[in-house]
C-alpha cells in the first residue's frame, strides 16, 4: 500500500481481522444504483474495494432524491452509472469504477457480470432478483440480497452450494405493482449493512449472514435474524 | 382450542386487522391446522404472504403452530 493509501484507510486498518489487501483485489457487481445501491456503493468505495461495476439503465428523476443520495439536483435526467461514477470517483480515486448501462436479462447477464467476485443486490423487482439468483447458483458466487418496502427492509448473504439460494428463501413470487413507499433511511440502512456483510466476506471476517435473514423494522426499530435453509427440491438450487 | 398470534408489517398489517397491538392479532384456532388455513380462516388470502417465521426460523405455509406461539407474517419485498 502506498503511504496515501495507509493514510485513507489508516481508522480500518486498526481493526484486528481487517484485511485490506483482499478488499484491493475484489470486484463487485452492483446491479442496481438506486435506493439500495447508492448505500452500498458510497461505503465499498469509502471501504477501499478495488473495482466496482455499476449497472443501471436508469436516469435521475425528483423523486429518487429522497433516498438515492449518490445524486443532486444536478444529475436530474442524467444517466445513474454516470453520475454514481463521478461522486464515487471523488470519494475514492483509488477504486476503479466501471459503468454499464444496460438493462440485466438472460442474454446479457453473463457478459455484464463476467470477472466479478460477489454481486450486490440494488435492484427493484423479483424478475431480475431471480435472474441474478440463477446465476449467482451457476457460478457458485456470493450474492448479497437486500430489497426493502415502506417501513421495512431485509438483507442475507446468498452462496450456493454453501447456502440454499433465493429460490429458497422466497418462491416465486411476483413484484408489488405500483410505487413502493420507502423512506430514504431503509435503503440507507439495508445498502449500508450489505455493504458491511460484502466486506466481510471478501475479507473472510466470520459471523455474517452466510444462510441468516435480517430483517430490519424501522418503525418498531426491530431486527429480526432468521435461520433458514437450503430446500432440497427446490428447482433452481436443489 | 389453541390461541396463535399473528404479527405483520407494511401492508400486510392492514389485511391482518390487528386487535392487540399495532401489528398483532390474535386468533383462536383447532389444534393441528396450518397456517396456510388459518389465514384463510381469518379472511387472510395467503397469496400476500411470502414468508412466516418465529421463533428465528422461517416456517412456510403448510407449518402447524403451536399454542400461544407468535408467527410473523411477511409480504413480498422487493423494492431496491
Amino acid at each position: 500500500m502506498s503511504d496515501k493509501e495507509k493514510g485513507r484507510y489508516l481508522r480500518q486498518l486498526g481493526l484486528e481481522e481487517w484485511n485490506q489487501e483482499k478488499l484491493k483485489s475484489a470486484r463487485v457487481f452492483v446491479a442496481g444504483v438506486g435506493g439500495l445501491g447508492s448505500a452500498s456503493s458510497l461505503y465499498l468505495t469509502a471501504a477501499g474495494v478495488g473495482l466496482l461495476r455499476l449497472c443501471d439503465f436508469d436516469r435521475v428523476e425528483l423523486s429518487d432524491l429522497n433516498r438515492q443520495v449518490l445524486y443532486s439536483e444536478q444529475s436530474l435526467g442524467k444517466l445513474k452509472v454516470e453520475e454514481a461514477r463521478l461522486r464515487l470517483a471523488a470519494l475514492n480515486p483509488e477504486v476503479k469504477i466501471e459503468t454499464l448501462s444496460e438493462k440485466i436479462g438472460e442474454r446479457n447477464i453473463e457478459h455484464l457480470a463476467a470477472g466479478c467476485d460477489l454481486i450486490m443486490d440494488g435492484l427493484d423487482n423479483m424478475e431480475t432478483r431471480f435472474l441474478l439468483n440463477s446465476y449467482s447458483v451457476q457460478k457458485k458466487l456470493p450474492y448479497l440480497f437486500g430489497a426493502i418496502n415502506g417501513w421495512e427492509g431485509m438483507a442475507s448473504v446468498i452462496h450456493p452450494p454453501w447456502t440454499g439460494c433465493l429460490a429458497c428463501l422466497m418462491p416465486s413470487l411476483p413484484s408489488p405493482s405500483g410505487l413502493i413507499p420507502v423512506p430514504g433511511f431503509v435503503p440507507g440502512m439495508i445498502g449500508l449493512i450489505q455493504a458491511a456483510e460484502a466486506c466481510k466476506h471478501l475479507m473472510g471476517v466470520q459471523g455474517t449472514l452466510l444462510g441468516r435473514l435480517l430483517i430490519y423494522d424501522s418503525r418498531a426499530l426491530t431486527f429480526d435474524l432468521i435461520d433458514w435453509e437450503k430446500n432440497p427440491a427446490c428447482p433452481v438450487c436443489g | 382450542m389453541i390461541t396463535v398470534f399473528f404479527r405483520a408489517g407494511s401492508e400486510l398489517r392492514l389485511k391482518l386487522n390487528p386487535d392487540v397491538d399495532y401489528y398483532t392479532r390474535r386468533v383462536e384456532t383447532e389444534p393441528g391446522k396450518a397456517l396456510r388455513d388459518i389465514l384463510r380462516q381469518i379472511g387472510l388470502d395467503p397469496a400476500f404472504v411470502a414468508f412466516a417465521y418465529s421463533e428465528g426460523k422461517l416456517r412456510n405455509l403448510d407449518y402447524v403452530p403451536q399454542d400461544g406461539q407468535t408467527i410473523t407474517l411477511q409480504p413480498p419485498v422487493s423494492g431496491g
